[in-house]
This record gives C-alpha cells, sequence and structure tokens, in this order.
C-alpha cells in the first residue's frame, strides 16, 4: 500500500473509530441520565437532554479528530507529508488522543450538568416537603 | 514489529492494567459514597460509568501519545526509558483527571449534603 493511499484510508478509518467512541460514550451514558433528567425535569425536557448528550459527545469526539492538521497549520506541504509512514501513523494516534482528551472533557460537563440536576431535583423534593 | 509498536503495545497494556487496579481500589468506596450523598441509583450508575469512562480514556491516551524515536537494534534499557517516560504522561493526566472527579465529588457532597 502507498503512503498515499494509505493517507485517504487512515483518515477516513480513524474518522469513524473517532465518531464511534463519541457514540459508544453517549450509549453508556445514556440509560442513567435519561432517568436523572426524567426525575428532575420531566419527561419531555429529559428527551432534549439526552438527545443534547448524544450531539454533544459526537461533536466533541469529532472535535477532537478535526484538531489535529496533517500539515501543521500549512507549515508543511503535501508532498512531505505523504512521503514519511512514521509520521501518517503518529498523526493517526494523535488523532484518536485527541479524541479521547475532548470526550473525556465532555464527560466532566455532562457531570456538572447531572450535578445541576440533582440540585434542581432536591429543590423541588424540598419545596414538596415543605408544603405537605 | 518496530520498536515503536512494541513500546505502543507496552505503555498501552501497562497503562489499562494501571487504570483497570484504580478503577477496581476505587470503586467499590465511591460507591458507597455516591449512594449515600445522592440517594438516587441512576445518579450514582452515571457518576460510576463516567468515571470508568475517564479511566479508560486517559489509558488510551496515554498510550496513543506514545512515539519514541528508538531504533532498530535499541537496547533494552532504552526500551525502559521509552516506555517510563509514556508512563510519566500518563500519570500526569490521570493525577489531573482525578483531580477533577476529587473536586467535583467534594462539589456533590457540599451541595447535596446542605441541602439534606
Amino acid at each position: 500500500m502507498s503512503n498515499e493511499h494509505y493517507l485517504i484510508v487512515s483518515y477516513f478509518v480513524v474518522g469513524l473509530v473517532s465518531l464511534c467512541l463519541g457514540i459508544a460514550v453517549y450509549r453508556v451514558l445514556r440509560t442513567p441520565f435519561a432517568a436523572i433528567a426524567e426525575a428532575a425535569t420531566g419527561r419531555l425536557r429529559s428527551r432534549v437532554l439526552t438527545r443534547a448528550l448524544g450531539i454533544f459527545m459526537t461533536l466533541a469526539a469529532a472535535l477532537g479528530f478535526l484538531s489535529v492538521s496533517y500539515t501543521e497549520k500549512g507549515c508543511m506541504s503535501y508532498e512531505a507529508v505523504v512521503k514519511n509512514r512514521d509520521y501518517l501513523v503518529q498523526v493517526n494516534q494523535q488523532q484518536l488522543q485527541r479524541t479521547a482528551d475532548w470526550t473525556v472533557a465532555a464527560v466532566f460537563l455532562w457531570c456538572v450538568v447531572v450535578l445541576i440536576c440533582l440540585l434542581a431535583l432536591r429543590s423541588a423534593q424540598a419545596d414538596r416537603h415543605d408544603k405537605t | 514489529m518496530s520498536p515503536n509498536s512494541i513500546t505502543f503495545l507496552a505503555v498501552l497494556v501497562l497503562s489499562i492494567l494501571i487504570m483497570v487496579l484504580i478503577d477496581r481500589l476505587l470503586r467499590p468506596a465511591l460507591r458507597g459514597l455516591l449512594e449515600q450523598v445522592v440517594a438516587l441509583p441512576a445518579a450514582t450508575e452515571f457518576y460510576l460509568r463516567a468515571f470508568a469512562i475517564v479511566v479508560v480514556f486517559v489509558a488510551l491516551a496515554a498510550a496513543l501519545g506514545t512515539h519514541s524515536d528508538l531504533k532498530d537494534g535499541a537496547r533494552f534499557m532504552e526500551y525502559v526509558w521509552a516506555i517510563a517516560a509514556r508512563l510519566q504522561e500518563a500519570f500526569q493526566n490521570l493525577f489531573a483527571v482525578l483531580l477533577v472527579y476529587v473536586g467535583l465529588s467534594t462539589v456533590l457532597l457540599a451541595t447535596l449534603r446542605r441541602r439534606q
């Protein structure tokens, strides 16, 4: 396989893997998150929040993948990029690494969203308790 | 197998082993704490899953960041140094992630306890 062929195949494969990682994280977190959101905000809003979680995780993974530049932001020519197979492999690893980094950041952000949901739930429970 | 592939695989295996160990050590205590504080099984499950994802992705990122300049015929200690340098990065990332998670748990504990 020539380096150019490798570049084309690996770019799309790694892109797909990155997206799959984002979707996998969403699927792992979806069930407990939907239950929390439903308890805190009701069924309709919980559906919106759960969809937002999915979009956010997929976007974070895609952002990580896209944030790596082959040409180092225009400093390298296409020929120089294609010449070195080791460099191409290194960039693929970097793309997956950034995907992992961005996904971790996104997971932490959604942990904060869950915290806010829990606070809202507690407030509602306290209000109900005061009324009775 | 090239020296880079050997380093990559070694760092991947070691990172995964260390992260699994940390997850196993912290999970029971974390579950107990979360169950007590959040009092909602789904929230406990969410935070535990988030913790597992974070730990796995940190291990993955550490292994993927592996790129050493080892030449063919490198000596044993050169491999060890290359792996140690990558593991240092992995621990650094893990430290940062655990710090964020501890911060988050503290906020959770402080705000929800006060409301109880």
